[in-house]
């Protein structure tokens, strides 16, 4: 399979041939797809809470936000600029710097995470090597920004909902890895490239989602519970704990904490999509549509298309995961503390490892389909 | 690849001890999930047995002609035998004494068994580890278990106290052991097996470097705390005083064992250069050893606080035999542990089984006990005089060739102090044997007066009654008839031949490179 | 010195600053939460070295483990367990600090001087860089896997163990047999706290179990 567009080597190419060194070429090629990535992320919250709204409404048989420009869709724009000319209350007998850091640590690791989500062959902002282990370690420093919330607001809900917020991020922090195991273990690396690789070939038959019936089930249970999303949002579950560690917090950075967990949505459902959707992955393969077409494999042409193609599917598969959250949100009921970590430990946990054993097991008997 | 080939391949057979252990602990544990809490009424045997097939399997590893297996890591050869074999004895033992203890305390019976069943692992396993993350991971697993037994009556808050104590400073001087280790790695240009790191420092021209000296002392700092040695034993008294009994039973014999096996192995095989530095670290911890305990154990009103500086005295007569260096030397250590073994563990069993009856272990309630209990007070006295070296018991006997070994060594210092240090233990010893056999009724002391009936039908007394018979006999027949063990003890060290070259030659310039070490792929 | 040198030699010392910083206010501070959060920040500089040795997998396990799973449980045990006592203040308490801060920087001093004067066998070999895992994965499966197998035993038992002193005693009603008769022992290590299971505390009880 040809490599598709590589952004990176043309734009440093044409650089050096202007006469910049290497290095300068390369140092001003890297901020670029940063960038990019925060904008399309925060975008990517934009839309969401919009989704949010409207598929809430639908649920609900509203109509939802309509007047804030077509099909309201300037409301989020409207909470965004709420947020942020909002007064900054910082409560008093509060601790001030901790009260302030725990937002941004929370940010801060979950659009790290998005280094490492890949939208085509080349269209990644780096492949590292410890790939979709880098994400997983690197949502386990949230949890600290929680505690950390939960602890300088000097409030007992802001308390509880912060120490719920931890233990429920470590105990579904396992069966997350454990479903993720399973994945690298048939693609053999934990790059998230080769892991889209590997799924690629077949279409929508070779996607994980067939081969780890049991594993993206769970993927997506602990990735909901990571995000504290509806079924599993016990860390700010109103009726009990007002509104958990984010009681205190309102201006920008009660806005952090809304943005990270729409944030950390959209990269969930990214990662579900790469994991188990075949990530960049048009349903048929796109070689074959080309080949019946006859078109060549290396015009032009056809990798632009593959690319935008791969970026399309990549969002497409994402935002349908947001809508499945969505609607789970309007038809699950919120489990109790303790049904939440019976779930994670006593159910979770042991399928995940009996799915990884199987997939070990699977993985000796057929190399050919589960990855030899 | 098949698994039996691998298993040739890894020398797996000589871990065959340990996998039974290990089996053992998984039945345990399975076992009482299983059936429930009716299975403590034969958990504890299952655990006996499976720690004697495993003396009987070690019996099998002597004289292994290929010790070494999986690339190094694990040395099976007569010295890790001995000791292992003291490792499991101790905790077969301690098991016997203590399911009485654990009934009556009302703790769980299985938990129990598998942490010690785990402790007794560590301490096998480092006994012959010979890599550094071998060394570690055993030593870890030793002593993670022995503060989870520590606290296992949890509550009590002098059991909770304990463990924080003996956690806090265990971990501190694993840091402290990790440190030095990590140097040893560093300097011998990353090499983990023990016989590379002596090539890799021997090359790398490390001999008389800060780093090597700073390592070797990091490194002894870490043992000492193990064997409880003088500036290290904070933790031994209070450890003592808190922890569930039979716990301080293996905590005093089966991981002394095990720190004097690491100690052999690790200062023999990796430190051959620096000799007679860590000779000197060493003497300074016996001199310590010795006195500080003696003389801190003339003062105690409690059994357990007496014994707990009786066995740090203990460990400083046995580094007489470590500093020798000579085969006599590491022989007599040994032989000292086995006899240790059977005295120690005696006493222990003979102070559990009196404080559960009276409830109490103040030295001074033992007055009188010869009229109530003929064969408790037999049998702690017996135990008591052998730790003090009265002949002709044991530990007269081990205690003389110990004496011997250093005086052949030249060490007529520390043998001095050591024979002035024994006369003051003596006193000790003999004041809690004066007290039991006072005649005049008004001496006798209330725990004594009420003394109830005794009986060894009651659940859990036949263990104990069996520990403390086998005990008594050992106690009194080994320094009789001590040859066969003495044999066995030289036989141990001759046979293994990492001890030798670095005996022959003491200054230790030549190293034993003879273990080539299959290479891996 | 290229771009890249610099880059490494300027994170390094970013590094270096946070990581001593941090690890003496875990040290100096007074107030234990601040010195478990700044724990967080010396574990992230560690694994910002382990980075800047090329070790991405250990530095990705290091946050993992270190910030992920020992940093939020000690924040844990001291969050569930923060209770304010005003001790006494000690006479002469300004002794203990001084004396450890003697001894400390001897340790620096006397540890400084060794790694400064040591002639260090260093490595010629490249680093693994990507293909780490793969070299750890040998590893553990064939010189280290006799300490690799031992630590799962090791992990069983600390699992047990902190179940055992985590778990809340539920002690039934025993039946006192005649055997049984022993005197009520007075054992120093046993003070059970005999619950006599009515009907309304069993209830309690089972509630207390079950939360």
């Amino acid at each position: 399979m040809n490599p598709g567009i590589d952004l990176q080597g043309t734009f440093i190419e044409t650089l050096m041939d202007l006469g910049l060194p290497a290095g300068v070429a390369k140092a001003i090629w890297m901020p670029l797809p940063m960038g990019l990535m925060l904008i399309g992320a925060t975008m990517g919250v934009l839309v969401t809470t919009w989704l949010e709204r409207k598929i809430s409404a639908a649920a609900q048989q509203r109509i939802g936000p309509d007047f804030m420009g077509p099909f309201g869709l300037l409301a989020p724009v409207a909470d965004g600029l709420k947020l942020v000319f909002k007064e900054d209350v910082v409560p008093a007998k509060s601790d001030r710097i901790l009260f302030t850091l725990g937002p941004i640590i929370v940010v801060i690791p979950i659009f790290l995470s998005y280094l490492i989500v890949p939208f085509g062959q080349n269209l990644v902002i780096t492949d590292v090597g410890t790939g979709i282990f880098l994400w997983i370690s690197l949502s386990s420093i949230a949890p600290i920004g929680l505690l950390m919330a939960g602890y300088a607001s000097n409030n007992k809900y802001a308390l509880l909902g912060g120490l719920r917020a931890a233990a429920q991020s470590i105990s579904y922090e396992i069966p997350l890895a454990l479903s993720v195991l399973a994945v690298v273990m048939m693609s053999n690396s934990l790059s998230t490239i080769d892991i889209v690789e590997q799924q690629s070939g077949y279409g929508i038959l070779g996607w994980n989602i067939w081969r780890q019936p049991a594993g993206f089930v769970i993927f997506w249970i602990a990735a909901l519970a990571e995000c504290e999303r509806m079924p599993f949002d016990l860390p700010e579950a109103e009726e009990e704990l007002v509104a958990g560690y984010q009681t205190e917090y309102s201006g920008m950075k009660f806005g952090l904490f809304y943005l990270s967990s729409y944030v950390n949505l959209v990269l969930s459902a990214l990662l579900f999509a790469v994991l188990y959707l075949g990530g960049w992955d048009f349903p048929i393969p796109l070689n074959l549509l080309a080949n019946l077409v006859g078109v060549s494999d290396d015009s032009s042409w056809l990798q632009v298309v593959d690319a935008s193609l791969g970026i399309i599917m990549t969002v497409f598969k994402a935002y349908f995961l947001v809508f499945l959250a969505i609607l789970l949100r309007w038809t699950v009921p919120r489990v109790r503390i303790d049904q939440l970590l019976d779930l994670g430990w006593k159910f979770l946990l042991p399928v995940g490892l009996a799915n990884l054993l199987l997939t070990a097991a699977l993985k000796l008997t057929f190399p050919v389909a589960f990855g030899g | 690849m098949d698994f039996a080939n691998l298993a040739a391949q890894l020398n797996a057979g000589t871990i065959l001890p340990e996998g039974i252990v290990i089996i053992t602990l998984l039945v345990v544990l399975v076992g009482d999930l299983i059936v429930g809490r009716s299975a403590s009424r034969w958990l504890p045997y299952v655990a006996i047995a499976g720690l004697l097939s495993a003396i009987a399997a070690l019996y099998l590893q002597w004289d292994n002609t290929n010790p070494v297996s999986f690339f190094g890591a694990f040395n099976s050869d007569d010295l890790s035998v001995i000791f292992r074999g003291i490792i499991a004895l101790s905790a077969t033992v301690t098991i016997l004494m203590s399911i009485r203890y654990i009934e009556q305390s009302g703790t769980a019976m299985a938990e129990f068994m598998t942490i010690l069943l785990t402790a007794t692992l560590g301490g096998m396993f480092l006994s012959g580890a010979s890599e550094l993350v071998m060394i570690f991971i055993s030593l870890e697993t030793l002593s993670i278990s022995s503060y989870l037994l520590t606290g296992y009556t949890k509550r009590d808050p002098r059991s909770n106290e304990a463990a924080l104590k003996y956690l806090l400073i265990g971990a501190a001087s694993t840091a402290v052991f990790l440190y030095g280790v990590s140097l040893l790695y560093g300097l011998s240009g990353g090499e983990t097996q023990l016989s590379a790191i002596a090539v890799g420092l021997n090359s790398a021209n490390a001999g008389q470097s800060l780093a090597l000296v700073i390592s070797l002392v990091f490194v002894i700092a870490g043992i000492a705390f193990k064997i409880s040695a003088a500036p290290f034993h904070q933790w031994t008294p209070d450890v003592y005083e808190g922890a569930p009994t039979p716990v301080i039973a293996f905590l005093s014999v089966g991981s002394k064992a095990a720190g004097f096996a690491l100690a052999i192995r690790l200062m023999t095989t990796a430190f051959p250069l620096l000799t007679d530095e860590w000779h000197f670290v060493f003497t300074a911890l016996a001199v310590l050893s010795m006195i500080l305990g003696n003389v801190v154990a003339l003062a105690q009103t409690t059994m357990k606080r007496m014994l707990a500086y009786s066995s740090i005295a203990q460990a400083g007569f046995i580094m007489i035999g470590l500093i020798a260096g000579t085969d006599a030397g590491y022989a007599s250590m040994v032989f000292y542990l086995l006899v240790y073994l059977f005295m120690n563990l005696g006493g222990f069993s003979c102070v559990i089984l009196f404080s559960l009856r009276t409830g109490t272990d103040q030295i001074s309630e033992y007055s009188g006990l010869y009229q109530k209990d003929p064969l408790l007070t037999l049998c702690l006295s017996i135990c008591l005089l052998s730790l003090g070296g009265i002949p002709p018991l044991a530990g007269f006997f081990g205690k003389i060739y110990l004496f011997w070994a250093g005086w052949q060594a030249g060490l007529y210092g520390l043998v001095l102090l050591g024979l002035v240090t024994t006369v003051v233990s003596i006193y000790y010893y003999i004041r809690v044997v004066r007290m039991m056999v006072v005649k005049e009724p008004q001496e006798v002391s209330d725990a004594v007066r009420n003394y109830p009936e005794v009986r060894w039908d009651l659940p859990g007394m036949r263990p104990l009654q069996v520990g403390l018979v086998l005990s008594l006999v050992a106690t009194s027949l080994a320094g009789i008839l001590s040859n066969p063990l003495f044999t066995l003890a030289n036989n141990s060290i001759t046979n293994t031949s990492t001890l030798q070259p670095a005996v022959v030659s003491s200054v230790g310039t030549q190293v034993d490179v003879n273990q080539t070490q299959p290479l891996i792929d | 010195m290229n771009l890249a040198e610099g880059v490494q030699i300027v994170s390094f010392g970013i590094l270096a600053v946070m990581m001593i910083g941090t690890a003496l206010g875990v040290v100096l501070l007074p107030n234990i939460v601040y010195s478990a959060f700044l724990l967080g920040g010396v574990f992230i500089s560690i694994a910002g070295m382990y980075l800047l040795l090329n070790a991405d997998f250990v530095a990705a396990a290091q946050v993992l483990i270190y910030i992920g799973a020992v940093n939020v449980l000690i924040l844990f045990a001291i969050m569930l367990v923060n209770k304010r006592e005003d001790f006494a203040p000690l006479r002469n308490a300004w002794v203990r600090p001084v004396f450890t801060g003697l001894v400390s920087v001897g340790l620096f001093a006397l540890l400084g001087t060794m790694v400064l004067v040591t002639p260090w066998a260093l490595s010629t070999q490249v680093s693994a860089g990507d293909s780490a895992i793969f070299l750890i994965g040998q590893h553990f499966f064939t010189d280290f896997l006799l300490p690799f197998e031992l630590a799962s035993i090791l992990l069983l038992m600390a699992m047990v163990g902190a179940i055992i002193l985590a778990r809340r005693e539920f002690l039934p009603d025993q039946v006192m047999s005649p055997t049984k008769q022993q005197p009520i022992l007075t054992l120093p290590e046993r003070p059970r706290e005999l619950v006599s299971v009515s009907s309304d505390k069993s209830s309690n009880l089972d509630d207390g179990r079950r939360g």
